[in-house]
């Protein structure tokens, strides 16, 4: 590259400068800083330009920290302000690039050092901007024109970090806002194959993997970072039951990745297909036949859910990479999700959860539900919760009384109230690890009374 | 070249790994230390203080990733944290993985992190990883390849079965080694040579043998770190001669 005094290339990616090789800290733990890339009209860009407001490395005293920032403007006709964060985040790699030249993290939280070899060499901001200016129009056609400033005058540094925390949150709001329906591609995640065989999580903007670390936005860095890696792209395909949640693409998809196990997959339901679990889910949506409704319960909760048993007993029989009818494992971050389980009702199917977790997603409940919803202090068995949910006039009562009149008009009059009353279940057994023998039981309109049921495996 | 290094506690398994960075960081090689072993402090024994470990770090992230703005990846955060981790002397950085995982998740935070460790290791001449004798972290956290798998002994019997121990769960758990070498620790002029046919019998090599020795007790019992150790301590001089020949052999 044209008169750049150090080398650049992909090998020098995750260099690490260590601190006696290093000739100065730019932003870092111990100072400020901030990465911004904007795209603007073209009018606003000088092409090619690269300037440096304040000291340059030259200027720069050996083993000194500064503040720094990095403002990116770009062009072109087809540009768009969504693209500015997938810009933004090369950044990070293509400073990579650059021998003696480390870059950590993004946004306002960066982290640069230039190397003692480097600085020796003659390495300037300077010509870090010409190879950035390069990059990323060699890399991105749409870019037309590019203008790179850097910052290392405090004040300036200042200003721009406001100026960047400005445009992230706005950028954020927007991102906050796509649904299921605004995008192509879908992800997938088999990092927990390694236990549950079967499992594959989908993960959508509405829907991040149950263990609340992979996200829509999460799956779209992993398959740039290492695309060969275990998060990989699912294509939406058609789109089959909006509500519910079921897309040809995921079907697909899933169908092969679980070796068949998995026919159909649901994303916001309980019922019928729901989306499988590894068995590292942060909370569990159940459904509780009694009323109708649906329990949800979270890791850190010991106590005891209204069906008499904690987290973990349950959390046993959801993961494993099964579909279990009434079950689902999800993430804290999927009840803030506009499609919380629209299949069943969303909010309005939601009868009990731990008042700390009720707390902590407070503000994505709607407001006429919150009271509505039990906790382990106003409910602690079935009878409790159906009490209170008479009291406070809980949605799910109506469509329970109207199932339960219709009970009563075709039953005999002398039959016992059932035990347990549900619509249709279903229970897929797994016999054995790994072994293909499964079969599926299915009740429909049933009503069981047991003292006790053991299943036994024919030896 | 990674080094592991590993034992049952009370061998002076960490003793040893210290004094293999000391040797090293002498020898002009950049070294990384890796704390891998919870009940042990890596750290202490080479002087100097270690303020966040990887398991902080772990249990904060996975806490922060629920309200991750949309546009922010905790993948670049947690490599920036994670650099941010080391503790860099003079002469040599340390990572400390601190405290094992509580309930939840891991699967997708330790997958990350075991890729930005491998990354991060690259970048030294050598990396000496102080692991338990349970090899939890060289399964699940750090790396899965080491060069040279040491396994300190103490001059008993027990100690040989564990070091034989130790091979079998490392080859079960599919950690590749290209070499595993025993290192008998304070040994006396009389247990030295029965214990070290002892282990060739059983089919281990001897990568070195340490004499006790009580300056390093005296340092061990004062909690000291062993920087202070003198030159020509002979413990340190019998674990240079292992590092100098491990560097010969490219191992």
């Amino acid at each position: 590259m044209e008169d750049i005094p150090v080398d650049v290339g992909l090998i020098y990616e995750g260099e690490r400068i260590r601190k006696s090789s290093m000739y100065v800290d730019l932003a870092g733990p111990k100072s400020k800083g901030a990465e911004l890339l904007l795209v603007v009209p073209p009018d606003e860009v000088e092409d090619g330009k690269v300037e440096v407001v304040g000291p340059d490395v030259d200027q720069m005293e050996e083993g000194g920290r500064y503040p720094f920032g990095i403002l990116i403007k770009v062009a072109g006709e087809k540009l768009e302000e969504d693209l500015e964060g997938v810009f933004e985040r090369k950044l990070h790699y293509f400073c990579n690039y650059i021998q003696g030249f480390m870059h950590l993290n993004s946004r306002d939280i960066i982290w640069c050092r230039i190397s003692k070899d480097a600085a020796k060499k003659g390495l300037k901001l300077y010509h870090v901007g010409r190879v950035l200016v390069n990059l990323y129009k060699s890399e991105f056609d749409v870019i037309e024109k590019i203008q790179v400033t850097f910052y290392t005058d405090e004040k300036a540094v200042d200003e721009h970090i406001a100026r960047a925390r400005e445009v992230y949150e706005k950028r954020d709001a927007r991102a906050s806002a796509i649904k299921d329906e605004d995008v192509d591609v879908f992800y997938s995640c088999l990092l927990c194959q390694s236990f549950a065989p079967t499992h594959v999580c989908a993960i959508t903007p509405s829907r991040s993997g149950g263990c609340g670390a992979v996200t829509w936005f999460e799956g779209r860095a992993a398959v740039k970072v290492d695309p060969s890696g275990p998060i990989g792209e699912i294509p939406k395909g058609e789109v089959i039951d909006p509500v519910k949640g079921e897309y040809s693409g995921i079907n697909e998809y899933v169908r092969e990745k679980s070796n068949g196990t998995i026919e159909r997959v649901y994303l916001h339901s309980l019922f019928d297909y729901p989306h499988t679990s590894c068995g590292c889910f942060e909370a569990i949506a159940f459904y509780i036949p009694e009323v109708d409704g649906i329990g949800i319960v979270h890791r850190d909760f010991h106590g005891v859910t209204p069906f008499g048993i904690p987290f973990s007993t349950m959390a046993g029989q959801v993961g494993g990479g099964v579909q279990s009818q009434g079950f689902l494992g999800i993430s804290i971050a999927y009840l803030r999700s506009p499609k919380f389980l629209q299949g069943d009702g969303g909010w309005r199917r939601i009868v009990w959860m731990p008042s700390q977790l009720k707390e902590r997603v407070r503000s994505a409940i709607p407001q006429e539900m919150y009271d509505l919803i039990a906790t382990e202090n106003e409910a602690q068995d079935l009878d409790t919760l159906r009490k209170f949910l008479e009291e406070k006039q809980h949605p799910v009562l109506e469509r329970l009384k109207a199932e339960e009149a219709k009970e009563k008009a075709e039953e005999a009059p002398e039959e016992e109230q059932p035990a347990a009353t549900m619509p249709e279940l279903t229970v897929p057994v797994q016999a054995g690890a790994g072994a293909p023998v499964e079969f599926t039981i299915t009740f429909k309109n049933a009503k069981i009374y047991a003292e006790k049921i053991i299943i036994r495996r024919k030896e | 070249m990674i080094i592991a290094v590993s034992g049952k506690g009370g061998t002076g398994k960490t003793v040893v790994a210290a004094l293999l960075v000391r040797c090293f960081t002498e020898m002009g090689r950049e070294v990384l230390a890796i704390d891998a072993d919870p009940d042990a402090n890596l750290g202490e024994a080479l002087g100097v203080q270690v303020e966040r470990t990887l398991g902080d770090i772990r249990e904060e992230m996975l806490k922060r990733m629920e309200s991750m703005p949309p546009g922010v990846s905790w993948r670049t955060a947690l490599e920036y944290e994670t650099h941010r981790a080391i503790v860099e002397a003079d002469e040599f950085d340390l990572l400390s993985m601190g405290r094992p995982e509580g309930q939840g998740c891991y699967c997708a935070v330790n997958h990350v992190l075991r890729q930005i460790i491998d990354t991060i290791a690259e970048n030294y001449e050598v990396v000496v990883i102080d692991t338990e004798a349970g090899l939890e972290h060289l399964s699940r956290r750090t790396t899965q390849s080491v060069d040279v798998m040491l396994v300190v002994t103490d001059t008993s019997k027990r100690g040989i079965t564990t070091a034989l121990r130790i091979r079998e769960l490392a080859e079960s758990l599919s950690i590749s080694f290209r070499k595993l070498g025993v290192v008998i620790n304070r040994a006396t002029p009389e247990t030295e040579q029965r214990i070290e046919e002892y282990a060739r019998e059983v089919g281990l090599e001897v990568a070195g043998v340490v004499p006790e020795d009580a300056e390093v007790r005296e340092l061990d019992l004062m909690g000291e770190p062993l920087l202070k150790l003198s030159r020509d301590s002979p413990a340190k001089r019998a674990v240079c001669g292992i590092a100098e020949k491990l560097m010969e052999l490219g191992a």
